[in-house]
Protein backbone atom coordinates (compact mmCIF):
# COMPACT_ATOMS: atom_id res chain seq x y z
CA UNK A 1 0.00 0.00 0.00
CA UNK A 2 1.33 3.17 -0.97
CA UNK A 3 1.79 6.70 0.94
CA UNK A 4 -1.04 7.77 -1.64
CA UNK A 5 -2.99 5.26 -1.16
CA UNK A 6 -3.56 5.74 2.81
CA UNK A 7 -3.78 9.88 2.54
CA UNK A 8 -7.00 9.29 0.30
CA UNK A 9 -8.52 6.92 2.33
CA UNK A 10 -8.70 9.30 5.05
CA UNK A 11 -8.75 12.31 3.00
CA UNK A 12 -12.71 13.27 3.71
CA UNK A 13 -14.44 9.98 4.14
CA UNK A 14 -17.78 10.43 2.34
CA UNK A 15 -19.86 7.55 3.37
CA UNK A 16 -19.96 6.15 7.10
CA UNK A 17 -18.25 3.12 5.59
CA UNK A 18 -15.41 4.83 4.37
CA UNK A 19 -15.19 7.18 7.94
CA UNK A 20 -15.04 3.18 9.50
CA UNK A 21 -12.06 2.17 7.33
CA UNK A 22 -10.65 4.90 8.55
CA UNK A 23 -10.66 4.35 12.01
CA UNK A 24 -10.08 0.42 11.35
CA UNK A 25 -6.98 1.78 9.67
CA UNK A 26 -6.02 3.99 12.94
CA UNK A 27 -6.28 0.40 14.88
CA UNK A 28 -4.60 -1.60 12.33
CA UNK A 29 -1.30 1.28 12.83
CA UNK A 30 -1.40 1.04 16.70
CA UNK A 31 -1.65 -2.61 16.76
CA UNK A 32 1.33 -3.04 13.94
CA UNK A 33 4.01 -0.26 16.16
CA UNK A 34 2.23 -0.44 19.50
CA UNK A 35 2.42 -3.47 21.47
CA UNK A 36 6.56 -4.03 20.09
CA UNK A 37 7.84 -0.92 21.16
CA UNK A 38 5.44 -0.83 24.58
CA UNK A 39 7.06 -4.35 25.15
CA UNK A 40 10.37 -3.27 24.22
CA UNK A 41 10.34 -0.13 26.53
CA UNK A 42 9.27 -2.49 29.24
CA UNK A 43 11.89 -4.83 28.38
CA UNK A 44 15.11 -2.45 27.77
CA UNK A 45 14.77 1.29 28.98
CA UNK A 46 13.30 0.23 32.08
CA UNK A 47 16.33 -1.75 33.54
CA UNK A 48 19.09 0.01 32.12
CA UNK A 49 17.71 3.04 33.69
CA UNK A 50 17.83 0.80 36.74
CA UNK A 51 20.99 -0.22 36.33
CA UNK A 52 22.57 3.59 35.73
CA UNK A 53 20.77 3.91 39.46
CA UNK A 54 22.46 1.22 40.94
CA UNK A 55 25.57 1.93 39.35
CA UNK A 56 25.82 5.01 41.92
CA UNK A 57 25.32 2.57 45.03
CA UNK A 58 27.73 0.97 46.71
CA UNK A 59 24.69 -2.31 46.81
CA UNK A 60 25.28 -5.88 47.80
CA UNK A 61 22.32 -8.11 47.40
CA UNK A 62 20.85 -8.69 50.92
CA UNK A 63 22.75 -4.98 52.55
CA UNK A 64 21.23 -1.77 52.23
CA UNK A 65 22.04 0.81 48.94
CA UNK A 66 24.23 3.15 50.13
CA UNK A 67 24.68 6.85 47.81
CA UNK A 68 28.15 6.77 46.31
CA UNK A 69 27.83 9.07 43.67
CA UNK A 70 30.80 8.17 40.73
CA UNK A 71 33.20 6.20 43.43
CA UNK A 72 32.15 3.04 41.44
CA UNK A 73 33.24 4.91 38.17
CA UNK A 74 36.40 6.24 39.86
CA UNK A 75 37.33 2.89 41.92
CA UNK A 76 36.92 1.26 38.28
CA UNK A 77 38.83 4.06 36.41
CA UNK A 78 41.72 3.16 39.22
CA UNK A 79 41.58 -0.41 38.77
CA UNK A 80 44.42 -2.12 36.64
CA UNK A 81 42.06 -5.71 36.30
CA UNK A 82 39.81 -2.86 34.22
CA UNK A 83 42.16 -1.70 32.27
CA UNK A 84 43.98 -5.10 31.39
CA UNK A 85 39.99 -6.58 30.67
CA UNK A 86 39.53 -3.68 28.65
CA UNK A 87 42.59 -4.38 26.53
CA UNK A 88 41.59 -8.32 26.05
CA UNK A 89 38.38 -7.83 25.17
CA UNK A 90 39.75 -5.02 22.49
CA UNK A 91 42.52 -7.35 21.25
CA UNK A 92 40.19 -10.50 21.25
CA UNK A 93 37.63 -8.01 19.29
CA UNK A 94 40.18 -7.15 16.65
CA UNK A 95 42.36 -9.69 16.24
CA UNK A 96 39.28 -12.85 15.74
CA UNK A 97 36.95 -10.47 13.64
CA UNK A 98 39.96 -9.38 11.56
CA UNK A 99 40.62 -13.30 11.00
CA UNK A 100 36.94 -14.04 10.31
CA UNK A 101 36.12 -11.69 7.82
CA UNK A 102 39.27 -12.77 5.68
CA UNK A 103 38.65 -16.35 5.84
CA UNK A 104 34.85 -15.68 5.46
CA UNK A 105 35.48 -13.84 2.05
CA UNK A 106 37.81 -16.70 1.28
CA UNK A 107 35.45 -19.79 1.90
CA UNK A 108 32.47 -18.00 0.26
CA UNK A 109 34.00 -17.99 -2.79
CA UNK A 110 35.43 -21.77 -2.30
CA UNK A 111 31.84 -22.98 -1.49
CA UNK A 112 30.11 -20.70 -4.14
CA UNK A 113 31.50 -23.27 -6.81
CA UNK A 114 28.54 -25.53 -8.04
CA UNK A 115 29.09 -29.35 -8.23
CA UNK A 116 27.30 -32.17 -6.76
CA UNK A 117 27.86 -32.14 -2.86
CA UNK A 118 28.21 -28.83 -2.66
CA UNK A 119 24.75 -28.80 -0.61
CA UNK A 120 26.21 -31.14 1.89
CA UNK A 121 29.78 -29.10 2.67
CA UNK A 122 27.73 -26.11 2.88
CA UNK A 123 25.45 -27.73 5.44
CA UNK A 124 28.74 -28.64 7.18
CA UNK A 125 30.27 -25.38 7.14
CA UNK A 126 26.95 -23.98 8.21
CA UNK A 127 26.92 -25.98 11.53
CA UNK A 128 29.46 -24.23 14.09
CA UNK A 129 27.84 -21.00 14.15
CA UNK A 130 24.50 -22.99 14.93
CA UNK A 131 25.77 -24.37 18.32
CA UNK A 132 25.62 -22.96 21.62
CA UNK A 133 28.84 -21.31 22.33
CA UNK A 134 28.93 -22.82 25.55
CA UNK A 135 28.83 -26.47 24.25
CA UNK A 136 31.55 -25.13 21.65
CA UNK A 137 33.97 -23.68 24.71
CA UNK A 138 33.39 -27.32 26.72
CA UNK A 139 34.50 -29.92 23.52
CA UNK A 140 37.57 -27.39 22.45
CA UNK A 141 38.62 -27.50 26.22
CA UNK A 142 38.43 -31.09 25.54
CA UNK A 143 40.60 -31.19 22.94
CA UNK A 144 42.88 -28.32 23.62
CA UNK A 145 43.68 -30.30 27.14
CA UNK A 146 47.15 -30.86 27.62
CA UNK A 147 47.70 -34.53 28.53
CA UNK A 148 44.78 -36.24 26.51
CA UNK A 149 44.05 -33.57 24.26
CA UNK A 150 43.93 -34.13 20.52
CA UNK A 151 45.47 -30.98 18.83
CA UNK A 152 48.81 -31.25 20.85
CA UNK A 153 48.65 -34.80 19.72
CA UNK A 154 48.45 -33.83 15.84
CA UNK A 155 50.98 -31.21 16.58
CA UNK A 156 53.74 -33.43 18.04
CA UNK A 157 52.59 -36.09 14.94
CA UNK A 158 53.60 -33.46 12.64
CA UNK A 159 56.86 -32.93 14.35
CA UNK A 160 55.76 -29.39 15.91
CA UNK A 161 56.08 -28.76 20.08
CA UNK A 162 53.16 -29.18 22.40
CA UNK A 163 51.82 -26.12 22.88
CA UNK A 164 50.56 -25.21 26.49
CA UNK A 165 47.19 -24.21 25.44
CA UNK A 166 44.62 -22.69 28.52
CA UNK A 167 47.74 -22.16 31.16
CA UNK A 168 49.87 -19.78 29.32
CA UNK A 169 48.51 -16.41 29.40
CA UNK A 170 50.00 -16.23 25.58
CA UNK A 171 48.61 -19.41 24.48
CA UNK A 172 45.51 -18.95 26.44
CA UNK A 173 44.31 -16.04 24.40
CA UNK A 174 44.86 -17.79 20.94
CA UNK A 175 43.05 -20.82 21.64
CA UNK A 176 40.38 -17.89 22.20
CA UNK A 177 40.33 -15.98 19.15
CA UNK A 178 40.62 -19.98 17.32
CA UNK A 179 37.47 -21.51 18.83
CA UNK A 180 35.86 -17.89 17.89
CA UNK A 181 37.35 -18.14 14.11
CA UNK A 182 36.16 -21.99 14.08
CA UNK A 183 32.62 -21.41 15.16
CA UNK A 184 32.45 -17.74 13.75
CA UNK A 185 33.78 -17.51 10.26
CA UNK A 186 31.04 -19.64 9.17
CA UNK A 187 28.66 -16.73 9.74
CA UNK A 188 30.80 -14.36 7.66
CA UNK A 189 30.92 -16.85 5.04
CA UNK A 190 27.15 -17.16 4.74
CA UNK A 191 26.72 -13.49 3.89
CA UNK A 192 29.64 -13.34 1.64
CA UNK A 193 27.56 -16.45 0.00
CA UNK A 194 24.50 -14.40 0.54
CA UNK A 195 25.99 -11.17 -1.34
CA UNK A 196 27.61 -13.57 -4.65
CA UNK A 197 23.98 -14.78 -4.66
CA UNK A 198 22.72 -10.79 -5.90
CA UNK A 199 25.79 -10.31 -8.56
CA UNK A 200 24.08 -10.75 -11.56
CA UNK A 201 25.24 -13.60 -14.09
CA UNK A 202 25.00 -11.59 -16.94
CA UNK A 203 28.19 -9.25 -15.45
CA UNK A 204 29.79 -12.06 -14.39
CA UNK A 205 30.15 -13.35 -18.40
CA UNK A 206 30.79 -10.34 -19.88
CA UNK A 207 33.70 -10.62 -17.32
CA UNK A 208 34.70 -13.77 -18.32
CA UNK A 209 34.36 -12.72 -22.00
CA UNK A 210 36.93 -9.67 -21.12
CA UNK A 211 39.32 -12.29 -20.02
CA UNK A 212 39.38 -9.49 -16.88
CA UNK A 213 41.75 -10.23 -13.99
CA UNK A 214 40.96 -12.13 -10.95
CA UNK A 215 41.72 -8.62 -8.41
CA UNK A 216 39.89 -6.98 -11.13
CA UNK A 217 36.59 -9.02 -11.12
CA UNK A 218 36.85 -8.68 -7.64
CA UNK A 219 37.10 -4.85 -7.17
CA UNK A 220 34.95 -4.35 -10.23
CA UNK A 221 32.17 -7.15 -10.26
CA UNK A 222 31.91 -8.88 -6.48
CA UNK A 223 33.06 -5.73 -4.61
CA UNK A 224 29.95 -3.54 -4.88
CA UNK A 225 27.81 -6.76 -4.08
CA UNK A 226 30.06 -7.41 -0.80
CA UNK A 227 30.69 -4.41 0.78
CA UNK A 228 26.89 -4.26 2.32
CA UNK A 229 27.31 -8.11 3.35
CA UNK A 230 30.31 -7.65 4.97
CA UNK A 231 29.31 -4.69 6.99
CA UNK A 232 26.79 -6.34 8.61
CA UNK A 233 29.34 -9.27 9.37
CA UNK A 234 31.52 -6.57 10.68
CA UNK A 235 29.18 -5.21 12.59
CA UNK A 236 27.54 -8.02 14.30
CA UNK A 237 30.87 -9.62 14.86
CA UNK A 238 32.61 -6.93 16.67
CA UNK A 239 29.04 -6.35 18.80
CA UNK A 240 29.03 -10.05 20.02
CA UNK A 241 32.87 -10.22 21.12
CA UNK A 242 32.53 -6.56 22.45
CA UNK A 243 30.60 -8.61 24.86
CA UNK A 244 31.77 -12.29 24.70
CA UNK A 245 31.40 -14.25 27.64
CA UNK A 246 30.56 -17.96 27.31
CA UNK A 247 33.84 -19.07 25.62
CA UNK A 248 36.68 -17.58 27.46
CA UNK A 249 34.35 -18.38 30.47
CA UNK A 250 34.13 -22.12 30.13
CA UNK A 251 37.56 -22.48 28.13
CA UNK A 252 39.82 -20.80 30.39
CA UNK A 253 37.53 -19.92 33.53
CA UNK A 254 38.76 -16.38 32.71
CA UNK A 255 42.80 -17.36 33.54
CA UNK A 256 45.04 -17.66 33.65
CA UNK A 257 46.03 -14.76 35.62
CA UNK A 258 42.71 -13.53 34.19
CA UNK A 259 44.57 -12.95 31.15
CA UNK A 260 41.33 -14.12 28.98
CA UNK A 261 38.89 -12.10 31.29
CA UNK A 262 36.76 -9.82 29.30
CA UNK A 263 34.94 -6.93 30.58
CA UNK A 264 31.63 -9.35 30.70
CA UNK A 265 33.55 -12.30 32.67
CA UNK A 266 34.87 -9.22 35.08
CA UNK A 267 31.21 -7.64 35.79
CA UNK A 268 29.78 -11.09 35.90
CA UNK A 269 32.12 -11.99 38.97
CA UNK A 270 31.55 -8.41 41.03
CA UNK A 271 28.13 -9.45 40.79
CA UNK A 272 28.16 -13.31 41.48
CA UNK A 273 30.76 -14.21 43.63
CA UNK A 274 31.56 -10.62 45.10
CA UNK A 275 27.37 -9.68 45.13
CA UNK A 276 28.69 -5.97 44.33
CA UNK A 277 25.83 -5.32 42.25
CA UNK A 278 27.03 -1.41 42.20
CA UNK A 279 30.10 -2.27 40.71
CA UNK A 280 28.85 -4.73 38.05
CA UNK A 281 26.42 -1.84 36.95
CA UNK A 282 29.20 0.73 36.71
CA UNK A 283 31.24 -2.28 34.77
CA UNK A 284 28.29 -2.92 32.16
CA UNK A 285 27.16 0.88 31.64
CA UNK A 286 31.27 0.99 30.44
CA UNK A 287 30.48 -2.17 27.94
CA UNK A 288 27.16 -0.33 26.35
CA UNK A 289 28.97 2.57 25.78
CA UNK A 290 31.75 1.32 24.34
CA UNK A 291 29.21 -0.99 21.87
CA UNK A 292 27.16 2.45 21.08
CA UNK A 293 29.99 3.67 19.93
CA UNK A 294 30.92 1.34 17.90
CA UNK A 295 27.55 0.78 16.54
CA UNK A 296 27.22 4.34 15.68
CA UNK A 297 30.06 4.29 13.63
CA UNK A 298 29.13 0.81 11.68
CA UNK A 299 25.55 1.84 11.47
CA UNK A 300 26.77 4.81 9.60
CA UNK A 301 28.88 3.07 7.06
CA UNK A 302 26.58 0.60 6.46
CA UNK A 303 23.46 3.02 5.39
CA UNK A 304 25.43 4.72 2.41
CA UNK A 305 26.68 1.16 1.23
CA UNK A 306 22.76 -0.20 1.32
CA UNK A 307 21.68 3.05 -0.57
CA UNK A 308 24.59 2.69 -2.89
CA UNK A 309 23.73 -1.19 -3.66
CA UNK A 310 20.11 -0.20 -3.93
CA UNK A 311 21.32 2.55 -6.36
CA UNK A 312 23.85 -0.07 -8.38
CA UNK A 313 19.77 -1.43 -9.47
CA UNK A 314 19.05 -4.31 -6.93
CA UNK B 1 44.02 -26.68 -17.15
CA UNK B 2 40.70 -25.93 -16.49
CA UNK B 3 39.96 -29.40 -15.16
CA UNK B 4 42.93 -28.64 -13.26
CA UNK B 5 41.41 -25.80 -11.36
CA UNK B 6 38.09 -27.63 -10.97
CA UNK B 7 39.77 -30.22 -8.96
CA UNK B 8 42.07 -27.78 -7.03
CA UNK B 9 38.16 -26.03 -6.50
CA UNK B 10 36.55 -29.14 -5.42
CA UNK B 11 39.70 -30.35 -3.07
CA UNK B 12 39.91 -26.74 -1.40
CA UNK B 13 35.68 -27.02 -0.79
CA UNK B 14 36.58 -30.84 0.84
CA UNK B 15 39.14 -29.10 3.11
CA UNK B 16 37.36 -26.27 4.60
CA UNK B 17 34.38 -28.60 5.43
CA UNK B 18 37.09 -30.98 7.04
CA UNK B 19 38.14 -27.73 8.83
CA UNK B 20 34.75 -27.17 10.43
CA UNK B 21 33.80 -31.01 10.38
CA UNK B 22 36.61 -32.42 12.23
CA UNK B 23 35.90 -30.77 15.95
CA UNK B 24 32.69 -32.54 15.84
CA UNK B 25 33.32 -35.50 14.86
CA UNK B 26 35.74 -35.97 18.03
CA UNK B 27 33.20 -35.00 20.50
CA UNK B 28 30.74 -37.62 18.28
CA UNK B 29 33.60 -40.24 18.83
CA UNK B 30 33.95 -39.04 21.76
CA UNK B 31 30.70 -39.90 24.02
CA UNK B 32 31.16 -43.26 23.07
CA UNK B 33 34.06 -43.64 24.49
CA UNK B 34 34.40 -45.30 28.33
CA UNK B 35 36.43 -43.13 30.78
CA UNK B 36 39.75 -45.12 30.05
CA UNK B 37 39.64 -44.50 26.28
CA UNK B 38 38.62 -40.54 26.86
CA UNK B 39 41.68 -40.23 28.87
CA UNK B 40 44.22 -42.60 26.82
CA UNK B 41 47.77 -40.89 26.09
CA UNK B 42 47.87 -40.82 22.83
CA UNK B 43 44.31 -40.06 22.11
CA UNK B 44 42.60 -43.47 20.49
CA UNK B 45 40.59 -43.35 17.56
CA UNK B 46 39.56 -46.98 16.99
CA UNK B 47 37.53 -48.86 19.97
CA UNK B 48 34.58 -50.45 20.85
CA UNK B 49 31.67 -47.74 20.81
CA UNK B 50 29.42 -47.98 24.44
CA UNK B 51 26.00 -46.08 25.12
CA UNK B 52 27.02 -45.37 28.89
CA UNK B 53 27.46 -41.83 28.30
CA UNK B 54 24.05 -41.95 26.27
CA UNK B 55 22.44 -43.73 29.59
CA UNK B 56 23.72 -41.54 32.27
CA UNK B 57 22.70 -38.58 30.31
CA UNK B 58 18.76 -39.32 30.21
CA UNK B 59 19.30 -40.43 33.68
CA UNK B 60 20.38 -37.04 34.83
CA UNK B 61 18.23 -33.89 34.57
CA UNK B 62 19.36 -33.29 31.39
CA UNK B 63 16.17 -34.34 29.48
CA UNK B 64 14.41 -31.67 31.65
CA UNK B 65 16.87 -29.05 31.08
CA UNK B 66 16.32 -29.84 27.31
CA UNK B 67 12.66 -29.91 27.63
CA UNK B 68 13.20 -26.10 29.29
CA UNK B 69 15.22 -25.13 26.44
CA UNK B 70 12.46 -25.76 23.81
CA UNK B 71 10.28 -24.75 25.74
CA UNK B 72 11.91 -21.37 26.06
CA UNK B 73 12.83 -20.84 22.99
CA UNK B 74 9.99 -21.74 20.84
CA UNK B 75 7.55 -19.27 22.80
CA UNK B 76 9.71 -16.10 22.90
CA UNK B 77 10.38 -16.90 19.01
CA UNK B 78 7.12 -17.18 18.62
CA UNK B 79 6.10 -14.14 20.17
CA UNK B 80 9.25 -12.33 18.49
CA UNK B 81 7.83 -13.59 14.82
CA UNK B 82 4.53 -12.25 15.74
CA UNK B 83 5.69 -8.54 17.18
CA UNK B 84 8.40 -8.41 14.72
CA UNK B 85 6.93 -9.23 11.69
CA UNK B 86 4.16 -6.37 12.55
CA UNK B 87 6.36 -3.52 13.06
CA UNK B 88 8.66 -4.51 10.33
CA UNK B 89 5.59 -4.49 8.37
CA UNK B 90 4.31 -0.84 9.85
CA UNK B 91 8.43 0.37 9.12
CA UNK B 92 8.23 -0.66 5.93
CA UNK B 93 4.31 0.84 4.27
CA UNK B 94 3.82 3.66 6.74
CA UNK B 95 5.96 6.54 7.70
CA UNK B 96 5.36 7.67 10.97
CA UNK B 97 6.74 10.01 13.42
CA UNK B 98 10.53 9.64 14.24
CA UNK B 99 10.88 6.10 11.83
CA UNK B 100 14.57 6.15 11.88
CA UNK B 101 15.24 6.99 15.25
CA UNK B 102 12.87 4.06 16.03
CA UNK B 103 14.48 1.45 13.80
CA UNK B 104 18.38 2.94 15.01
CA UNK B 105 16.84 2.16 18.68
CA UNK B 106 15.37 -1.39 17.99
CA UNK B 107 18.55 -3.00 16.11
CA UNK B 108 20.32 -1.29 18.77
CA UNK B 109 18.67 -3.19 21.36
CA UNK B 110 20.26 -6.30 19.52
CA UNK B 111 23.58 -4.98 20.63
CA UNK B 112 22.66 -4.70 23.94
CA UNK B 113 25.04 -6.67 26.14
CA UNK B 114 23.44 -9.25 28.48
CA UNK B 115 25.94 -7.78 31.54
CA UNK B 116 24.23 -4.95 31.21
CA UNK B 117 20.32 -5.93 31.73
CA UNK B 118 21.20 -9.12 33.99
CA UNK B 119 20.83 -7.40 37.54
CA UNK B 120 17.82 -5.15 36.93
CA UNK B 121 15.98 -8.63 35.17
CA UNK B 122 17.28 -10.15 38.54
CA UNK B 123 16.46 -7.85 41.00
CA UNK B 124 12.78 -7.57 38.74
CA UNK B 125 12.06 -10.85 38.45
CA UNK B 126 12.55 -11.66 42.15
CA UNK B 127 10.83 -8.80 43.23
CA UNK B 128 7.64 -10.37 40.94
CA UNK B 129 8.36 -13.40 41.92
CA UNK B 130 9.10 -14.85 38.41
CA UNK B 131 12.80 -15.92 39.09
CA UNK B 132 13.68 -19.74 38.12
CA UNK B 133 10.34 -19.72 35.59
CA UNK B 134 10.26 -20.21 31.84
CA UNK B 135 8.50 -16.78 31.53
CA UNK B 136 11.12 -15.07 32.75
CA UNK B 137 13.66 -15.98 30.40
CA UNK B 138 11.27 -15.96 27.22
CA UNK B 139 10.35 -12.06 28.14
CA UNK B 140 13.99 -11.50 28.46
CA UNK B 141 15.08 -13.70 24.97
CA UNK B 142 11.94 -11.62 22.97
CA UNK B 143 14.33 -8.37 23.67
CA UNK B 144 16.81 -9.68 21.07
CA UNK B 145 14.78 -11.38 19.19
CA UNK B 146 12.38 -9.10 18.41
CA UNK B 147 14.83 -6.78 17.35
CA UNK B 148 16.15 -8.85 15.02
CA UNK B 149 12.92 -10.04 13.55
CA UNK B 150 12.22 -6.24 12.73
CA UNK B 151 15.49 -5.82 11.51
CA UNK B 152 15.57 -9.07 9.23
CA UNK B 153 11.66 -8.87 8.27
CA UNK B 154 11.94 -4.70 7.21
CA UNK B 155 14.84 -6.07 4.33
CA UNK B 156 12.35 -8.31 3.17
CA UNK B 157 9.12 -6.55 3.22
CA UNK B 158 11.11 -3.38 1.29
CA UNK B 159 11.74 -5.83 -1.64
CA UNK B 160 7.61 -6.42 -2.04
CA UNK B 161 6.27 -4.28 -5.10
CA UNK B 162 3.81 -2.33 -3.89
CA UNK B 163 2.05 -2.90 -7.43
CA UNK B 164 0.84 -6.39 -5.80
CA UNK B 165 -0.54 -5.09 -2.45
CA UNK B 166 -2.25 -2.22 -3.89
CA UNK B 167 -4.16 -4.62 -6.19
CA UNK B 168 -5.34 -6.70 -3.23
CA UNK B 169 -6.82 -3.74 -1.79
CA UNK B 170 -8.87 -2.98 -4.92
CA UNK B 171 -10.33 -6.61 -5.08
CA UNK B 172 -11.71 -5.55 -1.32
CA UNK B 173 -9.11 -6.59 1.27
CA UNK B 174 -8.46 -4.55 4.28
CA UNK B 175 -4.90 -3.86 5.16
CA UNK B 176 -4.79 -6.74 8.15
CA UNK B 177 -5.85 -8.75 4.98
CA UNK B 178 -3.09 -7.36 3.20
CA UNK B 179 -0.62 -8.33 5.38
CA UNK B 180 -1.18 -11.82 6.38
CA UNK B 181 -2.34 -13.13 2.88
CA UNK B 182 0.20 -11.10 0.30
CA UNK B 183 2.86 -9.62 2.11
CA UNK B 184 3.95 -12.59 4.46
CA UNK B 185 3.68 -15.46 2.42
CA UNK B 186 5.80 -13.52 0.10
CA UNK B 187 8.55 -13.12 3.03
CA UNK B 188 8.19 -16.67 3.32
CA UNK B 189 12.65 -17.14 3.31
CA UNK B 190 12.71 -13.84 5.56
CA UNK B 191 10.28 -15.95 8.09
CA UNK B 192 12.25 -19.26 8.02
CA UNK B 193 15.95 -17.19 8.44
CA UNK B 194 14.20 -15.38 11.25
CA UNK B 195 12.83 -18.19 13.33
CA UNK B 196 16.12 -20.24 12.61
CA UNK B 197 18.05 -17.01 14.56
CA UNK B 198 16.35 -16.45 17.80
CA UNK B 199 15.68 -19.95 17.87
CA UNK B 200 19.41 -20.73 17.82
CA UNK B 201 19.80 -17.44 20.23
CA UNK B 202 17.56 -18.39 22.72
CA UNK B 203 18.52 -22.23 22.96
CA UNK B 204 22.39 -21.17 23.26
CA UNK B 205 22.24 -18.01 25.42
CA UNK B 206 24.50 -18.72 28.85
CA UNK B 207 24.81 -15.80 30.45
CA UNK B 208 21.16 -14.78 31.68
CA UNK B 209 20.18 -17.99 31.91
CA UNK B 210 22.55 -19.25 34.28
CA UNK B 211 21.61 -16.03 36.26
CA UNK B 212 17.94 -16.42 36.37
CA UNK B 213 17.49 -19.75 36.49
CA UNK B 214 18.52 -21.98 39.91
CA UNK B 215 16.47 -25.36 38.78
CA UNK B 216 13.32 -26.21 37.85
CA UNK B 217 13.62 -23.77 34.36
CA UNK B 218 17.65 -24.58 34.34
CA UNK B 219 18.62 -24.55 30.42
CA UNK B 220 20.17 -27.32 29.05
CA UNK B 221 23.68 -24.85 28.78
CA UNK B 222 23.22 -24.27 32.69
CA UNK B 223 22.84 -27.78 32.86
CA UNK B 224 25.99 -28.65 31.09
CA UNK B 225 28.08 -26.07 33.37
CA UNK B 226 26.61 -27.56 36.74
CA UNK B 227 27.77 -31.11 35.66
CA UNK B 228 31.54 -29.67 35.24
CA UNK B 229 31.46 -28.09 38.82
CA UNK B 230 29.59 -30.96 40.85
CA UNK B 231 31.24 -34.24 39.62
CA UNK B 232 34.77 -33.06 38.18
CA UNK B 233 34.47 -33.33 34.49
CA UNK B 234 32.85 -36.33 33.31
CA UNK B 235 33.78 -35.73 29.81
CA UNK B 236 31.72 -38.40 28.48
CA UNK B 237 28.35 -37.23 29.71
CA UNK B 238 29.38 -34.05 28.82
CA UNK B 239 30.37 -35.07 25.15
CA UNK B 240 26.65 -37.48 25.06
CA UNK B 241 24.79 -34.35 26.32
CA UNK B 242 26.41 -32.07 24.02
CA UNK B 243 25.37 -34.55 20.89
CA UNK B 244 21.98 -34.56 22.06
CA UNK B 245 21.72 -30.91 22.70
CA UNK B 246 23.24 -30.57 19.37
CA UNK B 247 20.92 -32.81 16.71
CA UNK B 248 17.15 -30.63 17.24
CA UNK B 249 19.63 -27.85 15.70
CA UNK B 250 21.49 -29.63 13.23
CA UNK B 251 17.53 -31.34 12.13
CA UNK B 252 16.77 -27.81 12.08
CA UNK B 253 19.46 -26.08 9.98
CA UNK B 254 18.84 -28.96 7.83
CA UNK B 255 15.53 -27.90 7.17
CA UNK B 256 15.76 -24.49 6.22
CA UNK B 257 18.92 -24.53 4.95
CA UNK B 258 18.45 -23.22 1.47
CA UNK B 259 16.38 -20.64 2.95
CA UNK B 260 19.33 -19.21 4.79
CA UNK B 261 21.43 -17.99 2.18
CA UNK B 262 18.45 -16.43 0.74
CA UNK B 263 17.62 -15.36 4.18
CA UNK B 264 20.58 -13.37 4.14
CA UNK B 265 20.40 -11.49 1.70
CA UNK B 266 17.28 -9.80 2.63
CA UNK B 267 15.19 -10.72 -0.39
CA UNK B 268 17.42 -9.56 -2.81
CA UNK B 269 18.31 -13.07 -3.81
CA UNK B 270 15.95 -14.50 -6.34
Amino acid sequence: MSQEAIVSQRAGPATAVEAAAGLRDIWWRRILFVPTIGLLILLAIVPLIFSLGVSLFNYSLGSRAIWVGLRNYINLFTDPQFWLATRITVQFTVVAVSIEVVLGILFGFVMNQRFTGMSVIRLIVFLPMMLAPFVVGLFWRFMFDQTFGIVDYLLTQLGLPAIPWLIHPFWARVAVVIVDVWQWTPFVTLLVLAGLGTVPTDLLEAATLDRASNWMKFRQIYWPYLRFPLLLALLFRSIDTLKMFDLPFILTGGGPGNYTSTLSILGYRQQIMFFNVGMAAAISWVVVIIINIVTNILVRLITPAKAEQVHTGL
Amino acid sequence: MKILKRILGIGLALFVAALFLFPLLWVVLASFKTKLELLAVPPVFIFKPTLQNYINAFRSDFPMQVRNSLIIAASSTVISIILGSLTAYGFSRYSIKSSDFLQFWILSLRMLPAIAVVVPFYLVFRALKLLDTHIALILVYCLTNISFAVWVMKGFFDEIPLELEEAAMLDGYSPPQVFLRVALPLARAGLATTTIFCLIQSLNEFLLAVSLTTRVAETAPVGLSKVQTLMGVDWGLLSAASVIFMIPIIIFTIIVRNELVRGMSFGRMK
